[in-house]
């Protein structure tokens, strides 16, 4: 299928956001976690969500494939859309979302199954292989486009609970590709990882921008600094700044993005 | 602006703002001994300021060490990332306005082998202009006032005028005085000296600029007056 709706038009010049969200509100029953924000989200970016806990950048992230429909005292308001469809519309289908929004979380969480099912687990559910041929096509090729494949191909059948952190990282990574997704979701996905393991995904994450819309939360500035292309500082659930990521480290326009950035008292 | 949450930080960062200042101040010092020298004609005057150029090479070692510290330990960004970087610059800059004032005295001591040669009144105005540019440049970095530092980098104008009218009176003299020729080329030289001088302050303003605003200001921008590289004066 090709996809041409982030392709620049030549007659405008203007990029169509692969995700947009228009006056986003978030409460948890009382707590207004998230204070209408409004943030558009291309492909072949990656955008970094930043901001001190509790600032709602986890909150809203979790808005764009709808993981805070399973939190009863939870209510979105506002409008989010997926290649222009309002993804809270009662039509949709959100196991469908889920598959074109893909998430990776903070702890690599693979199931309890061997390296090959984790893969194969989410292509099977979604009959996107009609035969053994194609699931092995699409396990090798998702394993491969996650930088995993060498290090695993000799051992398909081992569980994935017995890789290494960032092994497991890597392959929650490929697990949310076998669908084809067109948005990553990524929550932390280095933190529980060390510098090495952490590079290796980083260095994935700058592969698969060009696939991908790819959005990440971190608690690294400079995670943000090297891999994003865009960069979005929340406060308190207010969205006070975003922009290009150069922009952001080394000429931020909001004094709250300065003091945050820069470890100043604010 | 805040203070860091980390207190070593923002030591570090004074520390570097306190050596960049010190060399500013003392590139000012060398410039206005090194005119001294050169009217008075005084020897050991233009010797004192060759030997003391050492100091500004040191300052200038002493910034770079502390500058790669502050990489190495804070990966600074934001406004302490171009705090660092225009620091590192303007160190560089200051130790050049050094080398100008070090090569002024070096042709004092020229001339003054030579028949003593009245110095041209100019060269007085000149200087004391180059000295406020640099003053002023260096008030501006340390009270952090991006106004005053664009007022600086517009200002160059004034000392290039000037240069041009030096140099036209330096060559008139030279007609008259054939046997001068040799000492008043010294004096040639030490008008573009100062004139660069000036250049070099304009320089520091956009560093000082950058810092505060995060704006680079496009040299390609700046009024400029300086005529004499590009034209042949004949009388």
């Amino acid at each position: 299928m090709l996809d041409m709706s982030t392709k620049v038009d030549p007659m405008t010049e203007i990029r169509t956001p692969k995700m947009a969200a228009k006056d986003v509100n978030v409460f948890y029953g009382d707590n207004h976690a998230v204070k209408g924000i409004s943030l558009d989200l291309y492909r072949d970016e990656v955008t970094a969500l930043i901001g001190p806990s509790g600032c709602g950048k986890s909150t809203f992230l979790r808005c764009l494939n709808r993981m805070n429909d399973t939190v009863a005292t939870c209510r979105v308001e506002g409008n989010i859309t997926l290649d222009g469809d309002d993804i809270y519309d009662p039509k949709i289908d959100v196991v469908q979302l889920r598959a074109r929004v893909g998430m990776v979380f903070q702890k690599p969480n693979p199931f309890p199954k061997s390296i090959y099912d984790n893969i194969a687990y989410g292509p099977r559910i979604h009959g996107l292989a009609r035969e053994r041929a194609d699931l092995d096509e699409i396990v090798a090729t998702s394993l491969e486009k996650a930088g995993l494949w060498n290090e695993v191909k000799d051992r398909l059948d081992s569980p994935g609970t017995a890789l290494s952190g960032g092994q497991q990282q890597r392959l929650c990574i490929a697990r949310a590709i076998a669908v084809n997704p067109e948005v990553i979701l990524m929550d932390e996905p280095c933190s529980a990882l060390d510098p090495i393991a952490t590079a290796k995904v980083e260095a994935l994450i700058d592969e698969l921008k060009g696939r991908y819309a790819i959005i990440i939360v971190t608690h690294s500035m400079q995670q943000a600094a090297r891999i994003s292309q865009k960069t979005a500082f929340f406060h308190m659930g207010d969205l006070v700044e975003h922009g290009d990521t150069t922009q952001i480290f080394t000429a931020p326009k909001e004094e709250r993005t300065r003091d945050y950035i820069t470890g100043r008292f604010g | 602006m805040n203070d860091h949450i980390v207190k070593a930080y923002d030591n570090e960062l004074k520390d570097l703002r306190s050596i960049v200042s010190r060399m500013g101040g003392l590139a000012e010092e060398q410039l206005v001994a090194a005119m001294k020298a050169l009217k008075e004609l005084d020897a050991d005057g233009a010797w004192h300021v060759r030997s003391s150029d050492r100091a500004l090479d040191q300052l200038e070692l002493e910034a770079e060490r502390a500058a790669i510290v502050v990489f190495a330990r804070r990966a600074p960004v934001a406004d302490d990332l171009r705090e660092v970087v225009a620091a590192l610059k303007m160190t560089g800059i200051i130790e050049r306005i050094g080398d100008y004032a070090k090569n002024i005295a070096k042709r004092t001591l020229a001339v003054h082998e030579a028949a003593p040669v009245v110095m041209p009144l100019l060269l007085e105005q000149m200087a004391d202009e180059a000295r406020r540019m640099i003053q002023d440049v260096m008030d501006a970095y340390v009270h952090r006032d991006a106004d005053s530092a664009m007022e600086v980098w517009e200002r160059d104008e004034a000392l290039d005028n000037l240069h041009n009218a030096a140099y036209r009176q330096i060559l008139a003299r030279m007609m008259e005085n054939p046997n001068q020729i040799g000492a008043l080329t010294h004096f040639l030289m030490i008008a573009k000296n100062l004139e660069r001088i000036g250049d070099q302050a304009t320089n520091i303003a956009e560093q000082v600029y950058y810092t505060i605003t995060g704006i680079m200001l496009e040299d390609a921008r700046r009024p400029k007056r300086d005529f004499t590289s590009t034209e042949l004066v004949e009388e």
